[in-house]
């Protein structure tokens, strides 16, 4: 998991390149490096953050460059492992995010040949492929050097002599941005977006060769013509505006996102998304993602179930992908926010080839996942910098909403009810945000506890799941999201003094159910803190501490529900001291298995 | 001139239930922020660089504004811990000024033609104008054009011309701030110590928003300007007249009758046989119901009216739901705000977040407070508190 980027064009490349690997952090940053040619080519590149490499670099000439951050994968994070790769004579340099599956075989032959490779990655043998095929022909060489290379790959190829860019992917993401006089090549957009809005999405197996004013892509050595997209996000869409973390900030935006996607509706169902074949004849459904996604994904089996009656099946990618199951011809949907997900990506393919119908949901526009999928519905989030993801999700609910009501069975009162309840939300959830200092002041109690559970039941039991998971991934407190009815079961034996429990209750069928788990939580010494609608005074009495939500429709509450404990572990990781937007070990979306 | 700070810092606890969630310079008038206009107004005249100085409810200011990329503009937030006066307000972004700026309150209209006019006077200047009340504002005493002193909220007005609040500033101002006080202050004690202030009369649209009435001023104030503009989907036998905007995804159902000013927001449902009368403000995201005549009155975002409402010179907050047969007319009465008693033309003012029960009547003049349950059948008058429950 890494983030490419490179310049060619009038300008000094090494403060554009610094700038766009800044943007690309969020992909991974436990190293970073670039490589800008003038006369030849110079590298720095260390393990370290891109701010620190700014800092640490002379001035650099040239106007054409490369930059890498890194996610480490193969050999740890280390100034010899960090990109910029060279070759023996260090006049050709690469940058690579992905994997290379067959490196070892590659290096084995590469060292007999006599090349000299000096790090543990994976990536090193490009360079020295490319080396070993080049004579005068760049784009030529990495052709030739990619056919011997198994795995996936976003590369970048920078060569002394050479006044241009090579680029080529392989299930990795890859755009070329297009200026006036000026190109940029990157792992996604918003890199970019500071410098051009006009972009080229590179497909699998292209080969982009580009200089100041041209740019060419071959494939299977001919030429061929990509379309030109028009990006419509502003560049503040990938700045703070304010804010001290991309996190908060992206949580504030919640109401925004809601009403995009309500403003949304009508155009949504007029686009080219024929989704007629799931009405009727739909016997069952299946849900894919990870993470966070797969907590959208249980809220929907539950909302999918409820108002349209097909029995839903989620499953988790990465499991999906490593046992044999008997599979029908379904209708599938996956969720994944980036669309760059490699388990996920994985089991699409597999969906594909059994013959499913593949739907899937995704917030990058043009990423991997839109193209294997049969259709595709985008979440209207914007970009999501801050590594836990928080308005992806609602965005992600509020579009399996819309799956749900526009083609429910629902009979027409209980559907205009609905919809009534749905153009409140935006304002529901600015009421939780309103709420943020009572929220916060819990969050100071929570943040001196090492332990929390997170219990819920029914369409709630997967908010519980995501509010764990927020809480661990930015705070680094061990929490654990638990169906309340389960806690019997074992977690029992943890609970104490030491141990608070935060429950999420709902006002509708398993209210009842909630109220004694929370007294049979009390009984064992733990401290309790509810999560519940406005006015429920019977909860006031038994709870520790209230988190009030305002009173919305059952099937919607876990959108206030989640947005309350998004805020409870962003202010607890605060309170920590915690580096909120780029927590420790973790990256944005995950593009290895 | 090519700095503006403005000082969007401050509550306006007058206005509540309206600021209760939000700042004054964020209360929303036509479907936009008055701190939209302002910024759209300075950006006009190519001031790009904005200090904006926040304090409550600042997350409103970020959430909208953000880096002003989208309004044409650059800007740089500056925190107010606390709201202790304009010249502290001002004081706090020191660090963030060029030598020559403009200081504007975020909650006040002004034109960008009295901007374009008022930078070509050199600092330090203000901005004056002559009002009917000049006593709810600062009094300003002029000599041949120059500021001979400024006297706030005076029993008696010695002149009928009074401070906008708008300014231009060179650094030297910061010589003259001490903590806490507000810009008049500075600028008696800067007249004091012999320091001259041009002021400028302006003759064009200045309003500011102290009390909740003050929306409906503005809001017909904006609405004279907004070009009329058809979005959604306008069904046969809908008659608009005058100028009309109407938002993307908006449905206006048959035989609604429109009569400009009126701006619609996205995504709204408007109709059957719904009346919209001059001038109505209505955000995005609305239902209003059959039968329905709505005039002169500011309607947020998020908000469901259910038929056969009547609603005139109000104020209704975002996420609203008022269902049928809702009443609230608009006559001269007199409303206490502060202590302070207002005699005014003003119908009823809700808060964001109230449900409202069938055939409630609203008295004239009537704020409820936000999140408020009024329950069917119920007279409601006078002065309702946040979370109030009629029953």
């Amino acid at each position: 998991m890494c983030g490419i980027v490179g310049y060619i064009g009038d300008k000094p490349a090494q403060p554009i390149v610094l700038n766009c690997l800044s943007k690309l952090e969020y992909r991974g940053y436990d190293s970073c490096g670039i490589a800008v040619s003038s006369s030849g080519i110079e590298v720095y590149k260390d393990a370290v953050r891109v701010a620190a490499l700014r800092k640490a670099l002379p001035q650099l000439d040239g106007t054409v460059g490369i930059g890498h951050t890194r996610w480490a994968t193969h050999g740890a994070p280390s100034q010899v492992n960090a990109h910029p790769h060279c070759d023996c004579s260090s006049k050709i340099t690469v940058v690579h995010n992905g994997i290379i599956s067959n490196f070892q075989l590659l290096r084995r032959q590469l060292t007999a040949e006599g090349h000299n490779l000096i790090s543990e990655t994976d990536t090193e043998v490009i360079p020295h492929l490319i080396e070993k095929y080049y004579d005068g022909n760049l784009e030529e060489a990495v052709e030739t050097a990619l056919r011997d290379v198994e795995g996936s790959y976003a590369i970048i190829v920078l060569a002394a002599g050479e006044p241009k860019l090579v680029a080529a992917r392989k299930d990795s993401p890859l755009i070329i941005g297009i200026g006036d006089r000026e190109n940029f090549i990157a792992s996604d957009v918003p890199a970019i977006l500071d410098y051009t809005n006009r972009v080229i999405y590179l497909e699998d197996g292209d080969i982009g060769v580009v200089t100041t004013d041209k740019i060419k892509i071959r494939r299977d050595g001919k030429e061929v013509s990509r379309q030109e997209d028009k990006v419509l996000w502003s560049v503040e869409d990938a700045q703070k505006g304010g804010y001290e973390h991309f996190m908060l900030k992206e949580i504030h935006e919640q109401p925004k996102v809601i009403r995009d996607t309500l403003i949304g509706w009508v155009s949504v169902a007029e686009s080219a998304v024929d989704l007629a074949a799931m009405r009727g004849g739909v016997e069952s459904m299946l849900i894919l993602a990870c993470g966070t996604s797969y907590h959208a994904a249980l809220i929907g089996k539950n909302i999918i179930e409820e108002l349209l009656s097909i029995p839903v099946r989620v499953e988790i990618a990465s499991e999906f992908n490593y046992y044999s199951q008997t599979l029908a011809r379904t209708v599938a949907i996956v969720i994944t926010q980036s669309g760059e997900t490699a388990d996920t990506l994985k089991a699409m393919k597999k969906l594909k080839a059994v013959g499913c119908l593949v739907l899937a949901v995704i917030n990058v526009v043009g990423s991997s996942a839109s193209r294997i999928a049969d259709h595709t519905l985008y979440t209207r989030a914007g970009p999501e910098i801050s590594v836990a993801a928080t308005k992806s999700f609602i965005a992600q609910l509020m579009v399996l909403y819309w799956l749900v009501i526009s083609y429910s069975e629902v009979d027409a009162r209980r559907l205009a009810d609905l919809i009534t309840e749905l153009r409140q939300l935006p304002e529901k959830v600015q009421q939780v945000l309103d709420n943020e200092d009572k929220i916060k002041e819990y969050a100071s109690y929570l943040s001196k506890y090492e332990n929390v559970f997170f219990i819920g039941r029914g369409i709630n039991f997967p908010v519980a799941l995501e509010g764990a998971l927020k809480l661990k991934e930015i705070s680094y407190i061990h929490a654990e999201g638990y169906a309340a009815g389960e806690l019997k079961h074992g977690p029992f034996a943890l609970l104490g003094e030491g141990t608070p429990i935060i429950a999420v209750v709902a006002r509708d069928s398993t209210y009842e159910a909630m109220l004694s788990s929370i007294k049979e939580v009390k009984a064992r010494g733990s401290t309790v803190i509810v999560l519940a609608e406005e006015g429920d005074e019977a909860i006031g009495e038994l709870a520790d501490l209230v988190i009030t939500v305002p009173k919305v429709e059952a099937i919607f509450s876990p959108v206030v529900n989640t947005v309350a404990l998004q805020l409870l572990a962003y202010y607890t990781a605060e309170e920590r001291g915690c580096s909120i937007d780029f927590p420790r070990n973790l990256a944005k979306s995950v593009t290895v298995e | 001139m090519k700095q503006a700070v403005i000082l969007a810092a401050g509550e306006g606890n007058r206005l509540r239930p309206f600021t209760v969630t939000k700042p004054n310079a964020m209360l929303s008038i036509a479907d936009k922020p008055v701190l939209q206009y302002v910024i759209e107004a300075l950006a006009q005249n190519g001031i790009r660089n904005i200090v904006l100085v926040v304090g409550y409810r600042k997350e409103q200011i970020f959430d909208y504004i953000g880096s002003g990329e989208q309004f044409g503009v650059d800007v740089v937030y500056i925190t107010q811990k606390k709201q202790l006066g304009t010249a502290h307000a001002l004081v706090q972004a020191k660090g963030a000024t060029e030598n020559e700026f403009l200081v504007l309150p975020g909650d006040n209209l002004i034109e960008a033609d009295t901007i374009a006019r008022f930078v070509a006077m050199k600092p330090e200047a203000m901005l004056v104008k002559r009002v009917d009340n000049p006593v709810r504002y600062g009094v300003v005493t002029l000599e041949e054009g120059v500021v001979k002193g400024i006297v706030e909220k005076p029993k008696e007005a010695e002149s009928n011309i009074v401070n906008t609040g708008i300014y231009a500033f060179t650094t030297e101002i910061f010589g003259f701030i001490d903590e806490g006080l507000d810009i008049p202050d500075v600028i008696n004690s800067m007249i004091a110590q012999d320091c001259s202030i041009n002021a400028w009369e302006i003759d064009g649209t200045w309003l500011d928003v102290v009390y909740p009435w003050d929306i409906l001023g503005l809001n017909d104030a904006i609405l004279r300007r907004i070009p009329a503009k058809a979005g959604g989907t306008i069904e046969t036998g809908v008659t608009l007249k005058g100028l009309v905007s109407v938002g993307k995804d908006t449905v206006i159902r048959s035989n609604s009758y429109i009569i400009g000013p009126v701006i619609i927001g996205d995504n709204c449902d408007i109709g059957p046989n719904t009346c919209l009368l001059p001038a109505t403000s209505i955000g995005d995201n609305v239902v209003i119901s059959p039968f329905t005549e709505i005039k002169n009155s500011v309607i947020s975002s998020d908000i469901s009216i259910g038929p056969s409402c009547i609603i005139q010179d109000s104020v209704i907050d975002k996420g609203c739901v008022i269902e049928g047969h809702f009443t609230a007319y608009s006559s001269q009465t007199e409303v206490k705000i502060n202590g302070e008693h207002h005699l005014v033309n003003v119908g009823a003012m809700l808060g964001g977040g109230c449900k409202i029960g069938s055939s409630v009547v609203a008295q004239p003049g009537v704020i409820v407070g936000n999140y408020s349950q009024v329950q069917a059948l119920k007279l409601i008058s006078g002065r309702l508190p946040d979370k109030s429950l009629v029953f």
